[in-house]
């Protein structure tokens, strides 16, 4: 079973095309993440996590540490 | 940020690499996170620098009225698996009408090959609908009037171009507001819908342009509790939910698949283990399982499959290895063997390479390995066959037996446009093939052989009846064509009613052991004293028989009666017209002018003529 850090890594990686994830990544730096990218990530990492983010947490989330911290706050260990 | 694109200015590898492994990555595990990375990934390659020939091109443009981005993805990316160089167009968020009704929008810019008009009948419909539809008196008049707008928006859109449409049919809700009483009621829910995708279906029954897409059977196949996630659907008007979307897209891709000609036209089977359970030579006829009781009874399944795939026009063989004796005997005797030796255009049962069968069959057949699927429980057969014969589709059979009949029925691989007469009577005229070369070895000179024959040739304009057939050859033919142009049925159509510049000519053949149906097409190009064979070919099944000669003496006829003085030939070489190669010189034509691959050869009508061959007897229609 992988880490939470390194599922969360391939997620990222993967949606967003880039090869090294750091916490301060953001929707503004990284160009792919686009609107229809942010839906796609939040969905993966619903179901990869078996979490549901509330759609206020969806709207804040500008970074990646964003995103780290609402897995915290759902419990994940990250 | 974008270290993709560095990346790809450090490393010099070829773009067909890349291409091939992203493309892996999806193979190797078919996730919607891998088709997402594939497809961007893939997007920002110089795909352009690989001189793609336009046979592998195609462009598709979807329009809807909900999120259809994801679909695009799976369709790219499904499209290059099938070895396809696709370009998607995704038309503005639920702006489907505006982009149909606008000359100048970017769906007719794009100029596609296929639209997809996906539209949920929820759009078409007052969104209330559903909740009010127990009080609605006259239902009937809201399925006319979204059959009209339909109908309306698609007259509008294949005037103005001669793309393939694909609508989707409506998923017929699960939820009804009558409950248990549904069908009790004057007009059901359910029936309101099933009612509306009948009508559908039935207004483009015969149409050559508009194909209704079964999205409602993709619903049901796949669960429709499973086909919608809500939470994709709420947030971003999202309508196929991840597991779907292959689904789906599969539906698709079978319009696709058969539009570019990706059609397989041959199963062939091994034996052991897939015809029957358990070793012919070592369990004997009495041994081996095939009947009644499992497993048997799942072999049997699998042959009822094949059987009705045969009868709609998909050749079988077998390659198997096996001692002929003992094979054959079960093939002929066993009585639940429903395949038997006349359902198959050709048979290898040796002890040889399982790949040098299948360079025989091919041969022996006649078709290219892009035609061939090839059906093993073996893997390592499987792989040999793979590496060796990479055009032949190798089918990942599953262990179980169980699973053989789903998987053969899953397959998209056999799609046509329209079915023709010639589909359905393809097995017969194999058999028929077979006992005309058994006949050919008994006699000895060809001009006997074509005598005893007694052929029969039917030269007619073509017809309603032949044109899917006419559209098929002209896009499919390779050997025997003079150009290779190809046209789709929509310009085939246009140029058969524009009967003062062209004139469509087909050719029918048979003789006493079978009937051919239609075999050749010429394509004239009329001017006032000159007609031009803008195409000529003849299926490779009656190649050597000279039909070729009686269907150029028709059109010779036919333009000296005009009063024509001219008749040119037009030939552009590829690699695989080398049957046509001398055939305007062989007739007497010469050649007079040559641009780039074009060459043009005349014959002047006012000297020369063209004999019939005599061991012809030729009608016309």
């Amino acid at each position: 079973m992988a880490s939470a850090e390194v599922k969360l890594k391939d997620i990222l990686a993967k949606v967003l095309l880039i090869d090294k994830v750091s916490d301060d990544m953001s929707r503004k730096s990284v160009k792919e993440w686009d609107s229809m990218a942010h839906l796609m990530l939040v969905s993966e990492i619903e179901s990869a996590f078996e979490v549901a983010m509330s759609d206020d947490d969806i709207m804040e989330i500008q970074t990646v540490g964003d995103i780290k911290n609402i897995l915290k706050k759902l419990g994940i260990t990250i | 940020m974008d270290s993709d694109e560095t990346s790809q200015k450090k490393t010099s590898e070829p773009v067909s690499r890349t291409l091939e492994k992203l493309l892996n990555q999806v193979r190797e595990a078919a996730n919607h996170l891998n088709y997402w990375n594939a497809y961007k990934r893939i997007k920002k390659l110089d795909l352009e620098s690989l001189n793609i020939p336009d046979e592998k091109r195609i462009k598709v443009a979807l329009l809807s009225s909900f999120t259809i981005d994801p679909l695009g993805i799976y369709l790219d990316i499904k499209s290059r698996l099938a070895q396809l160089y696709p370009e998607i167009y995704i038309a503005p968020f639920n702006q489907y009408q505006q982009e149909i009704l606008d000359e100048n929008s970017g769906l007719y810019a794009f100029k596609p090959d296929v639209i997809i008009l996906a539209v949920q009948a929820d759009v078409l419909l007052n969104e209330n609908f559903i909740s009010d539809f127990v009080k609605l008196s006259d239902v009937e008049k809201h399925q006319t009037e979204i059959s009209n707008r339909l109908q309306a928006i698609l007259s509008m859109l294949t005037s103005r171009t001669d793309a393939i449409v694909l609508i989707n049919n409506f998923i017929v809700p699960s939820f009804t507001p009558f409950g248990i009483l549904d069908n009790k009621a004057k007009s059901g829910l359910r029936s309101f819908f099933q009612g509306l995708n009948q009508r559908l279906a039935e207004l483009y029954r015969k149409s050559n342009q508009v194909y209704v897409v079964d999205l409602e059977g993709a619903a049901s196949k796949h669960g429709k509790s499973r086909c919608l996630d809500q939470m994709l659907y709420y947030r971003g008007s999202f309508l196929f939910s991840e597991s779907f979307l292959p689904v789906i897209a599969d539906e698709y891709m079978g319009y696709i698949k058969a539009l570019k000609n990706l059609t397989r036209k041959c199963i062939v089977l091994d034996l052991d283990n897939v015809l029957w359970g358990g070793i012919i030579g070592e369990d004997g006829i009495e041994g081996i399982k095939l009947g009644v009781d499992s497993p048997g009874n799942a072999y049997k399944d699998f042959q009822r499959v094949l059987l009705s795939y045969y009868n709609r026009g998909i050749l079988l063989a077998i390659n198997s290895k096996n001692n002929p004796d003992d094979a054959m005997k079960a093939i002929k005797e066993h009585p639940h063997m429903l395949l038997r030796e006349k359902h198959f255009a050709a048979i290898r049962i040796n002890w040889q390479n399982k790949v040098q069968n299948m360079i025989e069959l091919a041969k022996e057949i006649n078709i290219g390995f892009d035609s061939m699927v090839f059906i093993d429980d073996n893997p390592h057969e499987r792989e040999q066959i793979k590496q060796a014969l990479p055009q032949v589709l190798v089918v990942d059979m599953p262990s179980s037996p169980f699973l053989y009949r789903q998987t053969m029925e899953n397959m998209n691989d056999f799609n046509i446009l329209a079915l023709t007469e010639e589909d359905k009577m393809r097995g017969e005229m194999y058999h028929a093939r077979k006992k005309r070369e058994e006949l050919r070895e008994s006699i000895s000179t060809l001009e006997d052989f074509l005598k005893s024959l007694e052929m029969k040739i039917v030269i007619k304009y073509a017809d309603e009846m032949g044109m899917p057939r006419i559209v098929r050859m002209v896009n499919k033919t390779n050997q025997f064509n003079a150009t290779t142009r190809r046209y789709t049925d929509v310009e085939i159509g246009k140029m058969k009613e524009a009967t003062d510049q062209f004139d469509i000519y087909s050719l029918q053949v048979s003789d006493r052991l079978g009937d051919e149906g239609i075999v050749g097409v010429a394509i004239v190009r009329k001017e006032p004293k000159t007609w031009t064979l803008d195409s000529f070919l003849l299926s490779c099944r009656v190649i050597g028989r000279k039909v070729e000669t009686a269907f150029l003496a028709k059109i010779v006829e036919d333009a000296k009666e005009q009063g024509v003085s001219t008749l040119v030939g037009e030939y552009i070489p590829t690699q695989k017209n080398v049957p046509v190669k001398s055939f305007y010189s062989d007739h007497g034509f010469e050649e007079f002018s040559r641009e780039g691959n074009l060459y043009r050869w005349r014959l002047d009508l006012t000297k020369s003529t063209l004999e019939m061959p005599e061991w012809l007897d030729v009608k016309n229609g």
